[in-house]
């Protein structure tokens, strides 16, 4: 029993002290790593923007969109820049992308990702997004592979395809049903 | 005194954790495309394995015997996490371009593998210049396997960008035409067996002497 009882206890103090070495470090680098995310999302919703300006942010109570900002063109609203949530090989993964009013995919760019190297990971390249580009208005997006015109580029990582796919779909829906609230 | 010099110098050559022991594959092949993500992983890998050695060292005696992988496992879990926050916080390109092997030093065969060979039965110093000599060891092999592959299937060589200074070198000549396969995973194999099987024949002369 004591045996046990030391084990136990022995392994509870290491676990308790990482944890709490852990935890100072963090509070220390949170902030940084924050205002990192925060800049590189700045910098690709004005990649993602297709030369038009971003308008105001309209809320967002979808569980699959992050946020959703107004595309604008002489203060006249053409479309939307929806931050996209989805689901990949690696788990969740973040898309920025922007629609015109019509659902029509203007460009995009998958973010934060945990996809394999070499593999899903492709999906960060632009070529990726190209495959979608121009799609959702009056030619559907593609929903799986065998859509495309060379189904090998994503040969090996249908999985993150899929969920690439299952995203920008559903933002394009989602735009071409918006309504004001 | 010469012992310990015997300690860090060790990992260098004669035990090259990459060439001569053979560990730590998997991020050697994987991270070795671009020489600043060799100096990355290489840079993370020498962190966590220099505290990791001094604390598994220091509580040798405390852990008991029965759950001493858990615990190494726990220290070393510690360690990566820190190194992960930090580079994300601080390098974030670093950070990205690392990726999933990042995370993937907690089962890094070589700091495991110097828990259980040498820390759990060494003092701290010894440990500790153990740590450093393996450190530097696996840093000098990835950064040659990597400074190849890149050369010679890139045409550059990519550092940290500093002041005006881009980060990457461009050479003339093999940037317009380079050997692609090179930085592919075969490319990567194939300069490991090249540079295994000198370290292999420099090593038998060595004997032979």
């Amino acid at each position: 029993m004591n045996t046990i009882l030391k084990t136990g206890i022995t392994l509870f103090l290491i676990c308790a002290l990482s944890s709490g070495l852990c935890g100072i470090v963090n509070s220390i680098t949170a902030p940084l790593i924050a205002a990192n995310v925060e800049k590189e999302t700045l910098e690709a919703r004005q990649v993602v923007s297709g030369g038009y300006e971003i308008g105001a942010g309209i809320e967002s109570d979808d569980p699959l969109i992050a946020s959703i900002m107004e595309l604008t063109d002489g203060g006249e609203r053409v479309g939307f820049e929806l931050e996209l949530l989805g689901s990949g090989y690696g788990g969740e993964f973040t898309i920025i992308a922007s629609y015109l009013l019509d659902g029509t995919l203007l460009e995009a760019k998958m973010m934060a990702n945990g996809e394999t190297p070499g593999l899903g990971k492709k999906a960060e390249e632009s070529w990726y997004m190209d495959m979608f580009k121009g799609k959702g208005g009056d030619t559907p997006l593609p929903g799986n592979k065998n859509d495309l015109d060379d189904p090998s580029l994503v040969s090996g990582a249908s999985v993150t395809f899929n969920g690439v796919s299952n995203a920008l779909r559903y933002g394009s829906e989602f735009v071409r049903n918006f309504k004001e609230v | 005194m010469a012992s310990h010099m015997y300690e860090l110098k060790k990992g260098i050559f004669k035990e090259n954790p990459t060439f001569i022991i053979m560990l730590g594959m998997c991020p050697t092949l994987g991270v070795s495309t671009q020489v600043s993500n060799a100096l990355g992983m290489g840079a993370s890998v020498l962190f966590v394995l220099f505290f990791s050695n001094i604390v598994i060292s220091m509580l040798r005696k405390v852990i008991p015997d029965t759950i001493r992988i858990p615990s190494y496992i726990v220290v070393i879990a510690s360690f990566v996490t820190i190194v992960e926050m930090v580079l994300h916080a601080f390098v974030p390109s670093v950070y990205a371009a690392l990726g999933v092997y990042l995370p993937l030093i907690v089962v890094n065969c070589i700091i495991l593998g110097r828990a259980e060979a040498f820390a759990n039965k060494n003092t701290v110093l010894d440990s500790a210049l153990d740590a450093i000599g393996m450190g530097i060891g696996f840093t000098l092999s990835l950064t040659l396997i990597a400074l190849i592959r890149e050369i010679f299937g890139a045409g550059t060589i990519t550092l940290f960008p500093m002041g005006s200074f881009s980060g990457v070198i461009t050479i003339p000549g093999l940037s317009e035409s380079p050997v692609r396969v090179l930085t592919l995973a075969a490319g990567a194999l194939l300069v490991m067996g090249y540079l295994k099987a000198f370290f292999q024949w420099k090593t038998s002369r060595s004997e032979k002497a």
